[in-house]
């Protein structure tokens, strides 16, 4: 099954959704085009078929007009005798075939001795011709439509159509000319000339008229009365009106207006008994009837109904086809992409043997499948390298935790360190920045009065630093047992560091040597950051600058020693400059200034407390940023030595 | 109430007429078949005269001789006719008497084409005015003059084709014939001004059933079953039209006359509106003494006839009207 979706589903939707509207846009430009071409090939063709029979139909009416008409000119200019027009009407029906009778009726009492009735009239009987004079108290043709209307109207008249009085069955029309004669030098009406004209041959004309299976053609009379149409029971019955009444059909009725009032159009006939018809009609100019041809709907546009259905089932079938052949290629081309997913699904897993669905044809797809493969294949690759890597560095990383337990195991940690000396307080705390570090510091006594202690910064960081730092460390504790003096100390120390020091390392260097008894400070500094000396009674003040170079640098060099006096609740703060260089997000230093202010804020405190605040202050200055160098702060309390216990006991 | 009228003529004649009469009861309408007589072809094809005993035979004048012609002759034993004709024939010495009045009302009218301008009958002075040639003229005649109306009359038959060529400016017709022949020739309804003669105080009554008096005397009790007959063919008609139409226009094809539905059902529908008294105080199948008297006044003042026949000498009803 398609699934929502899917490529498949996405794709054969649009491709449906646009071929569909294509097709429907297409038939329809088709539907409408051809239907428009075909409406007007049958308006032409209809108006042709109406204008050959109104020809036609003309063509036979208009010699019979002549008839009346020369004799009503010859009644005017050269009467004959009233007794020999019997005779001219017998000529006018042998001489003209087509006229059924011929009449040349007068007016009421014209000729005197004629009396009231006079109009010699001929008329067929089978082949032979009679005449006789028409008229009598049961035919008083003055009254009759063929008379009357002509003579009213002073104009040539071509009667409703009318069944023969002889029974024939024959449809006939009139055709009367009004005729003047002088009668005591007055030109007066006289009468009306005729010719009777049988319109079976019309109606033929008509009847014969085919239009597709179901079209006709019919005529109508003035009045609407259908003089020809298919179904022989309307003929002379039925008008356009009576029919449209009984269907109740305002547009019916309304093409018969327009139909005898002599118009001619091609319009849709709107209905009929059996379903849509077209319509063209047209008057005949002599009579004033008028022709209708009627096309049905149905017919007219069945071929373009069967293209259009043909059309629509092979579109139809087109789309079914379409949609197979969409979701075949479709599905062709995003197997593999699915296959892809499970691969890539099975590689993040770590599976990198993961086998590639087989791509042959698709471009892009064997693009994909090369770079999936090589993916994998450099996957691999790295991760065994990461595999390696990863060893090594845990290796090293295991190293050094051992070297930075080591290292710190060289300085001494257990505070407070000497409980049996109430002389001496101190606190050290050292905070390297990575594993192993460069800082230093350390302390010892000395012939039990004389305090040695030291802070120093190696040059560089890491590994090679904390080498020499315990290179550094090694060395003071060996030379301090043979050396009393500060100066004499860094000198043995500072030849031996710089003694074969192929890699230029140094260090700073402080070393302070106490004695416990008189609070006598003898101290070098070997270029390190000067300490801070906190006093109860004075300012708490920062020592000289070391003039000096640092430890390690030249051999020779002779580091000279000073000297002062602590009081007792002195306190010496040394450092190194990961606490003055610590540095925030905004490469703000902690500098010296904020490390005095803590330091003078709290000169009350204890070595411990004090490092402790200290620290705290760094970290609320440093926050989140990482430390980049070692931190390191001894601070050595001198409590003189009949004070000592009761100091530490205020202190806390 | 029309009921109650029938009933009583079914119980008078199912009671005399035990004998049946030798001969058929000849009848002729005044004109060719069409709905103008429905009632009568409705009975006879229902078999109403058959039920009520009566042996009736229908017959047709043509153009050449009329009903009362076949009256006269012999040749019919009731016609139906028009009132007017009927009282000229009276005039002219036949002894003919109304045994049922079937139309109440006057269906004649003047019609003029809007186009012509004429609304009013003061617009009818000097105007071309086509005319039945027949009898029928009298009451429309007699109207111009009551108006004073000074017209040019001109006679025609049947036909309105000189009144749609515009060969008269006006012309008589019937409501229920000629008037419908307008629209069913594409004139529409709205394009004619008519003028009942009616709403002039001329609502003469028209077609009435006739007999000889002689036969009236001699054959009442066939007579009576006969107008009973017709009346229920009548309102048979009246309850079935289309049936009506159907049968009408049959007969009408038969007899090779032009017929279409439209135009017959139209005619039955304004015949039976006539056939109602509408706002006069008058009984099915009476005719008015009043109605008779508007009637033969309008005849004499014409000088068509010259002595009056009494109401009761000329309306010998054979049915009885009380109720």
């Amino acid at each position: 099954m398609i699934k929502k979706n899917s490529l498949s589903f996405r794709i054969i939707k649009r491709v449906l959704t646009f071929t569909t509207l294509m097709f429907l846009l297409v038939l329809s430009l088709f539907y409408y085009f051809a239907r428009n071409s075909i409406e007007e090939s049958a308006r032409e063709n209809a108006i042709h078929i109406a204008d050959n029979a109104v020809a036609k139909i003309e063509q036979e009416l208009q010699p019979m007009e002549k008839i009346p008409e020369v004799v009503a000119g010859l009644m005017e200019i050269d009467p004959p005798h009233e007794d020999s027009l019997f005779l001219l009407v017998e000529t006018i029906l042998e001489k003209n075939q087509n006229v059924s009778g011929a009449a040349i009726a007068f007016e009421p009492n014209f000729f005197p001795d004629k009396g009231l009735y006079y109009s010699p009239y001929a008329y067929r009987d089978g082949d032979r011709i009679h005449s006789f004079s028409l008229g009598d108290e049961n035919y008083e043709y003055f009254y009759m439509d063929w008379y009357l209307i002509p003579k009213m109207l002073d104009t040539a008249y071509w009667t409703e159509p009318y069944y023969d009085e002889g029974g024939g069955e024959m449809l006939m029309s009139t055709y009367s000319v009004p005729f003047y004669m002088r009668r005591d030098g007055e030109r007066v009406f006289a009468g009306i000339a005729t010719v009777d004209v049988s319109l079976d041959w019309l109606t033929e004309t008509v009847a014969e008229i085919e239009i597709f299976e179901t079209g006709y053609a019919f005529m109508l009379s003035r009045n609407g009365v259908a003089v020809t149409y298919p179904r022989r029971e309307y003929i002379m019955n039925e008008s356009l009106f009576s029919m449209a009444a009984e269907r109740d059909s305002e547009l019916l009725r309304e093409i018969g207006q327009d139909m005898i009032a002599g118009n001619s159009q091609f319009r849709e006939h709107g209905m009929n008994d059996t379903g849509r018809f077209w319509i063209y009609y047209t008057p005949l100019p002599s009579s004033g009837w008028s022709i209708g041809v009627v096309y049905p709907d149905a017919e007219m546009f069945a071929t373009l109904r069967s293209i259009t259905t043909l059309m629509i089932i092979l579109v139809l079938g087109g789309l079914i086809v379409l949609t197979i052949l969409t979701v075949q290629i479709v599905n062709r081309i995003s197997a593999p992409l699915s296959q892809f997913s499970n691969s890539a699904r099975l590689v993040a897993e770590g599976n990198f043997d993961v086998k590639l669905p087989k791509i042959r044809k698709t471009l892009e797809l064997r693009e994909l499948h090369d770079a999936f493969s090589h993916m994998q294949e450099e996957l691999a690759e790295y991760v065994v390298n990461l595999k390696e890597t990863t060893a090594a560095k845990e290796k090293i990383e295991s190293e050094l935790r051992i070297a930075r337990e080591i290292q710190l195991a060289m300085i001494p940690h257990s505070f407070p360190p000497y409980p049996d000396l109430p002389q001496v307080d101190l606190y050290a705390v050292l905070r390297s920045a990575r594993e192993v570090g460069g800082d230093l510091y350390d302390f010892f006594v000395v012939d039990q009065d004389k305090f040695v202690f030291a802070i120093g910064d190696v040059s560089g960081k890491g590994v090679p630093a904390s080498l020499f730092m315990a290179v550094t460390r090694t060395l003071l504790r060996t030379i301090a047992d043979k050396e009393q003096s500060p100066s004499k100390i860094m000198a043995a120390l500072n030849k031996s560091l710089s003694f074969n020091n192929e890699s230029n390392m140094f260090v700073t260097f402080f070393l302070g040597v106490m004695n416990l008894k008189t609070g006598q400070l003898s101290y070098v500094n070997a270029g390190h950051n000067p300490p801070v000396l906190i006093s109860k009674t004075k300012e708490t003040k920062m020592f000289e600058p070391a003039k000096t170079i640092p430890l390690g640098l030249y051999e020779e060099f002779e580091y000279p020693e000073h000297s002062m006096t602590l009081e007792p609740g002195d306190k010496l703060f040394s450092y190194t400059d990961g606490v003055t260089e610590a540095e925030n997000v905004r490469d703000d230093l902690f500098d010296e200034d904020r490390m005095l202010k803590v330091l003078e804020e709290n000169k009350d405190k204890s070595p411990k407390d004090l490092i402790n605040v200290m620290m705290h202050a760094i970290e609320a200055h440093v926050q989140d940023h990482p430390q980049s160098d070692d931190i390191t702060m001894m601070t050595v309390s001198f409590k003189g030595l009949d004070h000592g216990n009761t100091q530490n006991k205020a202190d806390e | 109430m029309r009921k109650i009228i029938l009933f009583a003529c079914t119980v008078l004649s199912a009671g005399l007429l035990t004998t049946r009469a030798s001969e058929p009861l000849v009848f002729s309408p005044h004109w060719m078949p069409q709905a103008q007589f429905a009632g009568f072809y409705v009975a006879q094809d229902q078999g109403f005269y058959k039920e009520a005993g009566v042996d009736v035979e229908i017959i047709h004048p043509s153009p050449t001789v009329s009903s009362v012609d076949f009256l006269e002759r012999g040749t019919a034993d009731v016609i139906t006719q028009f009132l007017m004709t009927a009282l000229t024939a009276s005039n002219e010495g036949l002894d003919l008497v109304n045994i049922g009045q079937l139309s109440q009302h006057s269906a004649i009218l003047f019609a003029s084409k809007k186009s012509s301008g004429i609304e009013t009958i003061e617009d009818f002075e000097g105007k071309k005015v086509g005319v039945w040639r027949g009898g029928f003229r009298e009451v429309p005649m007699a109207m111009l003059m009551d108006q004073g109306v000074d017209v040019n009359w001109v006679s025609v038959l049947w036909s309105v084709n000189l009144f749609l060529e515009d060969g008269v400016d006006l012309m008589t017709m019937m409501w229920y014939n000629e008037y419908n022949q307008l629209y069913l020739s594409g004139l529409d309804r709205d394009e004619v001004n008519t003028f009942f003669v009616a709403d002039y105080g001329f609502d003469v009554p028209e077609d009435g059933i006739y007999t000889l008096a002689s036969t009236r005397d001699e054959r009442e009790k066939e007579l009576r079953a006969f107008v009973e007959a017709s009346i229920r063919g009548w309102d048979y008609a009246s309850e079935n039209q289309d049936y009506t139409v159907s049968l009408i226009v049959d007969m009408m094809r038969q007899a090779n006359i032009p017929a279409n539905k439209a135009h017959q059902r139209w005619m039955l529908k304004r015949i039976l509106d006539l056939q109602a008294p509408g706002e006069k105080e008058v009984r099915k199948t009476e005719l008015h003494p009043d109605d008779y008297q508007m009637a033969v006044e309008i005849l004499k003042e014409r000088e068509i006839i010259e002595r009056i026949l009494p109401y009761e000498e000329f309306f010998q009803p054979v049915c009885s009207f009380n109720e």
